[in-house]
């Protein structure tokens, strides 16, 4: 019955919405993140505390999806997805009301157990509708991997356009629609799986996916601090910039269909460490090279995860045991790879700070303005500073707007200089971040050589 | 296959131009104030200002083993732990703003005449509190002038 919705319009539909969900859950590790420097003026935290609102979701899909994996096979997969999406969307309702920090990291980490559970039934779900393992696969595997590039770029319009809150709240309704796609299901899918220790089979493949999720923090997480903290782009333009990413990964796709399934893995590995390899040596605060950066991170992105997804995939008796192994690996590489890659970070930003601030200075006295602005305009920057270690965006433009930049090009010109210099340096400081960010993807590369013979794409 | 060579070839392409333009780039440097440079370019009394201010700086950024940039940061208010108290940096910006006009006199900058009057002024007067304003220096100078 469910094969026949599937080849009607009313199927097609469901098996959408459906893949919306999924393409929701995926999106919601990074959807949040250029709505950080907002959450953290709203609730006047510091960086680290705030960054918990990503880590959190990601984090409770991981360890969710994992301890799901022993339980899931039991359940019945409408059961599984009705009760995820229930969840999911009462926490994003949640998430959208929150006053304080620690109520929206809480409800993030609800709202990561509800991802958990639908996505651990959605596959199951797509099957059965599409009466195809296959079919229901590469649908799952295509909104999953869609929907984790199009996360930031997704967040950014929504944050900028209606506020951080409608973030959250435009997922409830997604989630009631998928809600209604599952309770319509005539055909309830029920697998019978026995437990077998068939998983182990997808080990590289599933290794493989990990790393190369974990690369992905270099460019969901990483880039937005980047352009939005650093660059003083807006949510917006940050959301336009990135936006290349979930367009090459899905122009990857017949590309990925042509080659053989080694070889994609092997290029889209390569691509995307190569990818933030190029974010790494950002010469400047240049566009430009960071969009050619992000197209690669796109296809490398497009060519490698859809093929490792279905190899992860037992898409006969482990269906859904399987595909939640993957879930929770994917998150669990996100999740070390922020563990590792933050304090890396944190500990790079400080001296870095200092630095800019000391050239920032130089390019002030060498500057050709009246001694009667340089002096007053550095010591105001340097205020401007402290509140970035503060954890607030220093607005570098204001000394110098004080003291008439707007009417003074030669004020103009001094305090474009002395923001490049600030800019340049900062962006430097994230090189070891985003290197360490490549060798996770190039770790991916060498899981899949190293395992080529032994089931890494089949 | 092609396609994906081509990309790869684009990749190294990307990544060779980016070393290019980092090795093209001539950085922002805090120099050592111990050594000589380049004057403040420029004609006019705030430019001979300037060159006087600029070089006295370095004087006193040099008697205190720091940098120019990391003298006049410590000169805001309320920036935290000092490295030196008020009474060492007005001793070293005075020694440094004294050595800057006995060579802007030797250079030609200030008129042998009235040297002997900035001398006076800068003996006295509270400079580190002068330079955070930079109105009151310029105008002082301007007056003496």
């Amino acid at each position: 019955m469910a094969a026949c919705e599937y080849n009607s319009g009313m199927g097609s539909f469901r098996v959408a919405l459906v893949a919306v969900a999924v393409g929701v859950a995926f999106a919601d590790s990074s959807i949040v993140v250029l709505a950080l420097p907002e959450l953290y003026t709203k609730f006047n935290t510091t960086i680290e505390r705030v960054s918990w609102v990503v880590t959190a979701y990601n984090a409770a899909v991981a360890v969710a999806a994992l301890a799901l994996v022993v339980l899931v096979h039991r359940l019945r997969a409408t059961t599984v997805m009705a009760a995820g999406l229930v969840v999911f969307m009462a926490a994003s309702i949640a998430c959208a009301a929150a006053n304080s920090l620690w109520f929206l990291v809480g409800a993030r980490s609800v709202q990561g157990i509800g991802a958990a559970l639908l996505l651990a039934g959605s596959l199951p779900i797509l099957t059965a509708l599409t009466r195809s393992a296959v079919r229901g696969a590469t649908v799952w595997t295509l909104a999953g991997t869609f929907g984790a590039a199009l996360g930031p770029a997704l967040g950014g319009v929504v944050t900028q356009v209606l506020g951080w809150r409608a973030i959250f709240a435009v997922q409830a309704p997604l989630a009631a629609l998928g809600l209604l796609a599952v309770v319509a299901v005539t055909a309830a899918p029920v697998l019978e799986e026995g437990w077998r220790l068939s998983l182990a089979r997808a080990a590289p493949a599933n290794t493989c996916i990990g790393l190369l999720f974990g690369a992905l923090v270099g460019v969901l997480f990483l880039y937005v601090l980047l352009v939005i903290t650093v660059w003083g782009y807006s949510p917006i333009a940050g959301a336009a910039i990135v936006s290349i990413l979930p367009v090459t990964t899905l122009a990857a796709r017949p590309l990925e269909r042509r080659l053989p399934r080694l070889t994609a893995v092997y290029g889209g590995a390569a691509l995307l460490a190569l990818g933030l390899l190029a974010l790494a040596l950002l010469p400047s605060a240049s566009v430009g090279f960071l969009v050619g950066a992000l197209a690669l991170c796109g296809v490398g992105l497009g060519l490698s995860i859809p093929v490792l997804s279905h190899a992860a995939l037992d898409l006969g008796a482990g269906l859904s045991r399987s595909g939640t192994l993957t879930i929770g690996i994917r998150h669990l590489g996100l999740v070390l790879a922020i563990a590792l890659i933050a304090p890396l970070l944190a500990s790079a930003l400080p001296p870095a700070g200092h630095r800019a601030e000391l050239r920032a200075t130089a390019v002030l006295l060498d500057a050709r303005i009246g001694l009667t602005s340089k002096i007053p305009i550095a010591l105001a920057a340097r205020g401007e500073f402290a509140r970035a270690q503060a954890g607030e965006i220093p607005n570098l433009a204001r000394p110098f707007d004080a003291h008439g930049a707007k009417r003074d090009p030669a004020l103009a010109a001094a305090r474009d200089d002395l923001i490049a210099t600030i800019r340049d340096t900062i962006t430097r400081a994230f090189r070891s971040s985003f290197l360490l960010s490549a060798a996770f993807a190039a770790a991916g590369l060498l899981v899949a050589l190293l395992f080529r013979g032994r089931g890494v794409v089949d | 296959m092609v396609i994906l060579v081509a990309l790869l070839v684009a990749a190294a392409a990307l990544i060779a131009a980016e070393l290019a333009t980092s090795a093209g780039r001539s950085d922002v440097t805090v120099a050592d104030p111990c050594r000589t440079r380049a004057a403040f370019p420029g004609g006019g009394i705030d430019a001979t200002i300037q060159r006087v201010v600029l070089d006295g700086l370095d004087g006193a950024a040099c008697r205190l083993h720091t940098t120019r940039e990391q003298l006049v940061l410590s000169l805001r208010p309320g920036s935290g732990k000092r490295r030196w108290d008020q009474h060492t940096i007005d001793t070293a910006l005075r020694a440094g703003l004294l050595r800057s006009v006995d060579e802007a006199e030797h250079r030609g900058d200030i008129p042998g005449f009235l040297a002997p009057i900035v001398r006076r002024v800068v003996e006295r007067a509270p400079l580190a509190k002068l330079i955070q304003g930079g109105v009151s220096l310029s105008d002082l100078f301007g007056c003496t002038s």
